[in-house]
């Protein structure tokens, strides 16, 4: 079954995916990168990372950005003005279109893309591991048949079967399943390394139809790094009269460290640029040390992210739309993951754009699920669901303990072993309980049971295995055993995936707003039961020891205790810790003073007691792996 | 009638495990792929598991490389030494271009300079290396440009 790969063949990067188990995966290039640059070397046949390298020393043989020549007449205005700008040579070929001389050798944007995509080819199957011969290749909304066609024979020359040129708005939004969604009207805003583009689309007979489209081919995320470039430059020139710009190796570190200003600043408020002896100045070397915050950062390209406003606003004109109109706005490009960028768009269609999908990629990932669609792949998935929220049961304390948290795939099973939390319980009760929230109580119950007949023993030491089993279909059986005899008891709870979106986001939500209080409250209730278990342990400890402890000792333990205890339900979570911490060491001087006792006599044989005393210990760390069902009656 | 109704019934049905089967064995070969994946990719992890972490030692490297070049300093001399021996027990090299023709899958061009052989790297202005035979970190160099002179 071949796959057909998805491919982003940009202006700037190009990136390629493929569905494998039914979702979309970005495949790395050989150089470990989401991306490959679009340059190429046609002489030496050199593409990628590798080409960008020697672009300084071979400004005439390497190619970038042909993306913009692609199908256009020489003649046309935009050839003339990249004229002026690409360092190549540009001239027109056959037909009179714009093709690229390199030492007296003609190649058409055509077998130069082709290049690029023979290198995607390349990655692609040995990701795979398979050969790859079809592809669906993505072109900008406003490409016009014969901008088109080339994209398509680029694929031929590279030996790939172009079974759909889509629209790269689509294609975003296919990567968010928008159409799935009947989603009706979408903006698409796809600010990329060199490229301004804006698309309205509108669902029609389950596929998405281009309105209309605007931008701006010369804007970019090339223009911001050049703002922050030029400021760090012209700050440091300002103190040390000295142009970095003129420096080439100061300059390359200087564009490098504002880039990586740049990123950062969409994650921090504030970056700081550090490039020590950046170069010579008269009285020695000079270190170049700056803070940007991000305030800073967005006044200085403020108006390169205006710039994008008034296309957008053009664009839902020729669409004949309003702003609200706008169902789902779907953001595109790296430079979109910065904050500025997101507020202004935000602020323009009042909505919260979507922008979950990495920018980079997610055209490339919305060509792989139109590759899957072609190859039967999307429709025939298995549709696995997830468990949306955790499934748990109630433990002491009415405590929430989780078996199968949310967002597990389904089928799937887990199993935990509890125990008893009181001398003789004969029985516990299973509550099934569905939510994030720590404390029983506020989470939904979906049904309980109880299983019973379990023979007497101390406290923690029956062993009950809970079961959880969720089938295909979001059936969940719960399975109740008890180790020593044998009997078992079962619940069959349908539906436990079956909540609506909204109960689902509900729950959620509550679980996050609540989230302090109830670590809290659980805690509380943890250390509550931390101090019943010492209780127990400490009466356990007395009655086994008997009068071989000191009077002294056995007083002071029972007034701990019982000073322990008196607080148990009333105390704070301190106050709990503390008592408990008084009796725990109380307690150690019965071993202690048992221990002594023994010692005496200074033989071989210490046999017995300290059995004991290991034996208990043994018992104490047991009791603490297991936790305790909820007591019945 | 009856057996007709059969035949159709049975047709349906192989219909159906024929897409079951098909869809089995997808999800089959795409878990067998990932298992081979996964297993390379843990192999590559463990070969360069420390990786990132030198690769961001390199920037101080070079730091301190270019303070002894102002500094001359014998400690700090003692002191590099020390960090690269420890880099390279590690499995790192330098890539060495001075005088060597450009290649670009290991070094990056900054600047070309007219006065010498035509691609020969004239100056190194941050070196390069090597982690095994992978390249975390390409050297970026000037190369000569004239291509009369010999």
């Amino acid at each position: 079954m071949a796959k057909i790969i998805g491919i982003d063949l940009g202006t700037t990067n190009s990136c390629v995916a493929v569905m494998e188990g039914g979702s979309p995966k970005v495949i790395h290039s050989a150089e470990g990168r989401n991306v490959i640059p679009s340059v190429v070397d046609p002489i030496k046949r050199i593409v990628g990372d590798v080409a960008k390298r020697q672009m300084v020393m071979h400004p005439k043989s390497t190619v970038f950005s042909i993306k913009r020549l692609m199908g256009r007449k020489y003649t046309d205005k935009s050839v003339q003005y990249d004229i002026k700008w690409l360092p190549y040579t540009i001239k027109s070929g056959r037909d009179s279109m714009a093709v690229v001389e390199i030492d007296g050798k003609m190649f058409t944007p055509q077998e130069i893309s082709a290049m690029i995509l023979q290198k995607i080819k390349a990655d692609a199957e040995a990701y795979l591991g398979e050969k790859v011969t079809e592809a669906v290749i993505t072109v900008p909304a406003y490409f016009d048949d014969s901008q088109r066609q080339a994209t398509k024979q680029a694929g031929e020359i590279a030996g790939l079967t172009v079974k759909r040129i889509l629209n790269e708005p689509t294609a975003a939004a296919l990567a968010y399943g928008l159409d799935k969604k009947h989603t009706h009207t979408v903006a698409v805003y796809d600010l990329g390394g060199g490229t301004f583009d804006i698309s309205v689309l509108e669902l029609g007979e389950g596929v998405y139809e281009v309105k209309a489209t605007n931008g701006d081919t010369h804007l970019g995320g090339d223009d911001f790094d050049k703002a922050i470039l030029d400021y760090f430059a012209e700050e440091f020139k300002k103190e040390h009269s000295v142009d970095l710009r003129k420096d080439s190796q100061a300059l390359q570190r200087l564009r490098d460290a504002a880039e990586k200003a740049k990123i950062e600043l969409s994650t921090s408020l504030e970056a700081e640029i550090n490039l020590p002896f950046v170069t010579q100045g008269k009285e020695g070397p000079l270190h170049l040390v700056m803070k940007l915050t991000r305030a800073k950062l967005e006044s200085l390209v403020g108006d390169l992210i205006k710039k994008t406003i008034d296309p957008v606003a053009a664009c839902l004109k020729d669409a004949k739309v309003t702003k609200d109109k706008i169902d789902e706005i779907v953001l595109v490009g790296g430079m979109t993951r910065m904050p500025k960028v997101i507020e202004i768009v935000k602020e323009f269609f009042g909505k919260e754009p979507n922008k979950s999908v990495n920018p980079d990629e997610v055209v490339a990932v919305g060509a792989a699920v139109q590759a899957g669609v072609l190859t039967g792949e999307v429709k025939d998935v298995v549709l696995l669901d997830v468990t949306p929220l955790t499934l748990g049961v109630e433990t002491l304390g009415s405590v929430a303990t989780p078996l199968i948290t949310r967002n597990t795939t389904v089928p799937t099973s887990k199993s935990e072993i509890f125990s008893t939390a009181a001398d003789n319980q004969t029985s516990v009760e299973i509550n099934v309980l569905q939510g994030e929230r720590p404390m029983a109580a506020d989470n939904k119950s979906l049904g309980r049971f109880i299983l019973d007949g379990i023979p007497p023993a101390s406290r923690g030491v029956p062993q009950v295995e809970v079961m959880f089993d969720i089938d295909a279909n979001g059936i969940l059986n719960v399975h109740a055993k008890d180790k020593a005899t044998g009997r078992s008891q079962s619940i069959k709870i349908t539906g436990s995936t079956g909540l609506s979106k909204d109960e689902v986001e509900k729950m959620t939500k509550e679980a996050e707003a609540h989230a302090a209080d109830d670590t809290a409250k659980k805690e509380k209730i943890e250390t509550r039961n931390k101090a019943d278990n010492m209780i127990y342990v400490a009466e356990k400890s007395l009655k086994d020891a008997g009068d071989k402890v000191a009077a002294d000792i056995k007083k002071e333990v029972e007034e701990k205790i019982s000073a322990l205890k008196s607080i148990l339900d009333s105390g704070t979570k301190e106050d709990l810790e503390s008592k408990t911490k008084d009796l725990s060491d109380s307690l150690q001087k019965i071993g202690q003073a048992m221990y002594q006792e023994q010692q005496p006599p200074p033989t071989n044989d210490i046999g017995t007691k300290t059995d004991k005393e290991n034996g208990e210990k043994k018992d104490k760390t047991k009791k603490d792996d297991i936790q305790e069902g909820e007591v019945v009656s | 009638m009856t057996k007709k109704l059969n035949d159709e019934d049975i047709e349906k049905i192989k219909q159906e495990s024929d897409g079951w089967k098909a869809k089995y064995l997808r999800a089959l070969a795409d878990y067998q792929n990932l298992e081979k994946r996964v297993g390379e990719q843990k192999q590559e992890f463990v070969r360069y598991a420390a990786e990132k972490l030198i690769y961001e030692l390199l920037t101080v490297l070079d730091t301190l490389e270019k303070a002894q070049e102002h500094l001359n300093d014998p400690g700090l001399t003692l002191g590099i030494k020390n960090f690269k021996v420890i880099l390279e027990a590690n499995g790192l090299k330098k890539i060495e271009v001075l005088g060597k023709k450009f290649d670009p899958l290991e070094m990056e061009c900054i600047e070309v300079v007219g006065e010498s052989k035509k691609d020969e790297v004239i100056e190194e202005l941050r070196s390069g290396y090597k982690l095994g035979d992978k390249v975390i970190r390409v050297a970026q160099v000037k190369v000569g440009e004239k291509s009369n002179i010999n």
